[in-house]
């Protein structure tokens, strides 16, 4: 488990979460829970520490902001100290921070931000363009920069004045400040790398102290975003969910941040605590390859898309913490085609799509999966369970993560992926599934699709841009190499007296600014 | 992983030269026994370094993120020394040692700051839980030598067996589950202070208690076992003949023979314990040395293994070099 956060948590990175729009809850209820925390009539009370627990390793600690952060923990503290030129949002899958606005150039090539008004560092100096061109830059030029800032060249980063940043991409680029969200951290320009540790910032809390992944936060009364609530967060870093849960059940941490299904399930039975679902938070789809082999025939994968069981997946992969998913990546997204009809089980369509396919149903065909995430492994069994019944022989293969990552993922014929972000269709389709993506998981080439996705990325106007996304969803529901049965939700427990806890996937649950203790 | 490193040392003073004065040849046994220490300090450190390059994948693709190029992946390679032959870095690494020097993390940080907060908390654990288990082996097993084949006897046998056999997994479960979170008596993990130690001391009691039971019941049964060998000796059997109180006995004919037997094992057990401390460190969220081990291994992040390997292999081998100055003396003094 734990190689493996760090590919889920960047396995997006540039990219992020968004949109509680988890239009199709599952079975399960809210237990009331979202009921609390969300309970509209509450005056919002200032004061009080938060205490934080969230998953990280010891021996992966980092404090640069632009480093390689592979644990949560990390992340939250500096997504707390330091902000992004802009965030995932709610109602938009992009919403200002450090960035007030933005604007492209007619071609969609060129992009200016402006720097929110007020906006100074936990030192009192004001944040300026030079400062944002210094970060970005220095994120740039990282051994991730060219997948963080995918198409920006670091020349192509510039101050225009004190307030505007401009960033020019090497192609039109409808969705770029979507780019800007998770990893564009802003620090004093010329920060030393050996003075990052107490390096101002300019998010809502002051850091008091950190030690070994550890930190207390204390609010910053200035900050341009509005005063937040809470007086203090401290964040405590856990290297098992399980610590973490047992933690909050004893009531010695207010918050156990992405603790998970198994959790959740134990908690159940308490009615002091809080259960948090912020839906569309994971992935895990089947990867089949398009390009050859025994998949490769479009009416396979149809069969097999036919052939699995979704509501059962669900059920009890995910603990039905989850929904069901219609073969198309970015749920959370505004623009996510939820008018597509959903694929239900056709076993009958299955077995004579596979007959007309010539597919031989003598053979056993390997799954390839790895237990990097919790459910990962028991979705390939359950799988492979399910489509026999279509006649299809699957025998799942557990491999080393460092293997899989190796020699199966972008090559294997049949295998498990897993995305932690997933609120732009865009993301997905330009990262995985071009012709020419750099991550094209299944071996995709269809004309057709490229063809859409250009226009789309080429096209201001959003309404239009909206109905090319569509036609691009269309395309790929009826011909990718993806399987994507169901999204898991992002699990939080929170002792009953906390409220105004983020709603969002993925990296938007450390946006704890706007929330409060009813104590 | 304390067991090849225990069974030296029983020769210690035959062959010295009898010329010289007993202080001189004390001396050069202890210096045999820390030069023989060390030399298998080294050898583990190196033995590290081979097994963490045998694992699959390295430390660049563990901390690189996902769609990084061949070519990023090559340059974070150069960047972090791993496209150097092995026995170069290993050579690198030893060299930077006398300096104090650890090397860097394959996160960048460097390893003496990643584990200059857990190490001391590993050893006040592991140092607590070692005391318990002495101290409890010690009454556990005197009790029982004194009365043997009574109805004590017999019970502390079981239970010290049962004790030693459970698996540290179990044991802390049950722990949590019993003084935590139904009882609410004690805090059910760890928080860290600013100063990187527990927040408050009552942390340190379930962890401590998860590792010491199980060393206490293998510890028990050595005492026992050391104490029934010197009741069987003629000297203990005449103290006994002559009346002395049984306390006078133990502290003053059993006790000081057994010594060498039991200072083997709680140096044992201090290997026990530090091996234990990966699984406990991490169910309750203690800040130690286990947890950092764990991790960095997951990560082939070789500077980092190595570094905790040098620090606990530091501190088992002083244990073990005190048990074998300890048994030599007792053993010399004998003959």
């Amino acid at each position: 488990m734990s190689v493996t956060r760090r590919q889920l948590l960047w396995a997006t990175a540039g990219i992020g979460a968004a949109g509680a729009l988890a239009a199709c809850s599952s079975g399960k209820s809210d237990s009331g829970t979202t009921a609390i925390s969300g309970s509209a009539g509450e005056q919002p009370r200032t004061g009080g520490t938060l205490k934080v627990g969230a998953l990280g390793r010891a021996s992966a600690i980092t404090r640069d902001p632009h480093g390689t952060q592979a644990n949560e923990s990390d992340y939250l503290i500096i997504s707390l100290l330091y902000d992004t030129l802009t965030v995932p949002g709610e109602t938009t899958n992009t919403a200002p921070r450090l960035a007030a606005s933005w604007k492209p150039s007619e071609d969609l090539r060129t992009w200016r931000f402006t720097i929110a008004d007020g906006a100074k560092f936990h030192d009192g100096t004001p944040v300026t363009a030079d400062d944002v061109v210094w970060s970005l830059k220095r994120l740039r030029n990282t051994p991730s920069g060219k997948s963080r800032l995918p198409g920006i060249q670091p020349e192509g980063i510039s101050a225009e004045d004190a307030r505007t940043v401009v960033l020019v991409s090497d192609y039109p680029n409808a969705e770029l400040p979507l780019l800007t969200r998770l990893t564009t951290f802003v620090l004093k320009k010329d920060t030393k790398d050996d003075a990052l540790a107490g390096a101002p910032g300019t998010g809502p809390f002051k850091l008091d102290w950190y030690r070994d992944g550890n930190a207390r936060l204390v609010r910053n009364d200035d900050w341009y975003g509005g005063r937040p609530p809470l007086d203090a967060i401290e964040v405590r870093i856990f290297e098992s969910p399980q610590a973490m849960a047992n933690a909050l059940l004893a009531g010695q941490i207010d918050l156990a941040s992405n603790v998970g299904a198994v959790a959740a399930r134990t908690a159940e039975a308490r009615k002091d605590v809080q259960i948090l679902r912020r839906p569309n938070d994971m992935a895990m789809p089947i990867v089949m390859r398009t390009a050859d082999g025994p998949f490769a025939d479009a009416r396979v994968r149809e069969a097999l898309r036919l052939a699995v069981d979704r509501d059962a997946m669900v059920k009890q992969v995910l603990s039905g913490y989850g929904t069901v998913a219609n073969d198309i990546l970015g749920t959370g997204d505004p623009v996510y085609a939820k008018d597509i009809p959903q694929r239900g089980r056709d076993l009958e369509r299955a077995k004579q799509l596979l007959a007309e396919a010539g597919f031989d149903t003598g053979r056993t065909y390997d799954l390839l999966t790895t237990e990097d995430i919790a459910g990962l492994a028991e979705s390939a069994t359950l799988f492979a369970t399910q489509v026999r019944e279509a006649g299809v022989k699957i025998n799942v293969v557990k491999q080393d993560s460092k293997v899989f990552w190796d020699a199966t993922w972008l090559k294997g014929s049949l295998y498990t992926s897993y995305w932690g972000t997933n609120d732009s269709v865009v993301f997905f389709a330009s990262k995985t599934m071009l012709s020419d993506a750099g991550q094209n998981e299944a071996g995709w080439n269809e004309p057709t699709f490229d063809e859409a996705y250009r226009k789309a990325m080429g096209t201001a106007d959003a309404t239009e841009r909206g109905k090319l996304l569509h036609r691009l969803q269309e395309i790929e529901y009826a011909k990718s190499g993806y399987l994507l049965w169901g999204m898991a939700d992002g699990i939080d427990l929170a002792a009953s007296a906390v409220r105004g806890l983020p709603k969002l996937p993925g990296y938007g649950r450390v946006q704890l600014e706007k929330t409060w203790l009813a104590r | 992983m304390a067991g090849p490193l225990t069974d030296t040392a029983t020769a210690g003073g035959a062959t010295a030269p009898p010329a010289l004065p007993p202080a001189v040849r004390a001396l050069g046994r202890a210096a045999r026994l820390t030069a023989k220490r060390l030399l298998l300090l080294l050898v583990l450190l190196a033995a590290v370094f081979a097994a963490v390059s045998l694992l699959p994948g390295d430390a660049a693709n563990a901390t690189s993120e996902r769609g990084e190029s061949a070519a990023d992946l090559a340059a974070r390679r150069a960047a972090l020394g791993l496209d150097r032959p092995l026995p170069e870095r290993f050579w690198d690494w030893m060299t930077g040692l006398p300096a104090g020097d650890l090397g860097t993390t394959a996160h960048g940080q460097p390893v003496t700051s990643v584990l200059s907060g857990p190490f001391p908390n590993t050893l006040l654990l592991g140092g607590l839980a070692l005391a318990a288990s002495i101290l409890g082996a010690l009454a556990l097993g005197s009790w029982s030598a004194l009365r043997p084949g009574g109805r004590a006897d017999r019970t502390i046998a079981v239970l010290a067996t049962t004790a030693f056999a459970l698996p540290e997994f179990v044991l802390s479960v049950g722990l949590l589950l019993v003084l935590s979170l139904w009882t609410g008596w004690l805090p059910a993990v760890t928080l860290t202070g600013p100063d990187g130690a527990p927040a408050s001391w009552d942390m340190i009691v379930l962890p401590a208690l998860a590792l010491a039971i199980p060393q206490i019941g293998w510890n028990t049964r050595i005492v026992r076992g050391a104490l029934a060998d010197q009741a069987a000796l003629p000297h203990v059997r005449a103290a006994v003949l002559d009346g002395l109180p049984r306390h006078r006995i133990l502290t003053h004919h059993m006790l000081p023979g057994a010594l060498p037997a039991i200072a083997v094992a709680t140096a044992t057990s201090a290997g026990m314990l530090l091996g234990g401390a990966v699984v406990v460190e991490t169910l309750f969220n203690y800040p130690g040395i286990g947890a950092v081990l764990a991790g960095a291994i997951a990560d082939r992040d070789t500077p980092l293994v190595a570094g905790v390997v040098a620090a606990t292999g530091a501190a088992i081998s002083t244990l073990l070099l005190l048990a074998d100055l300890v048994r030599d003396r007792v053993l010399g003094a004998a003959r």
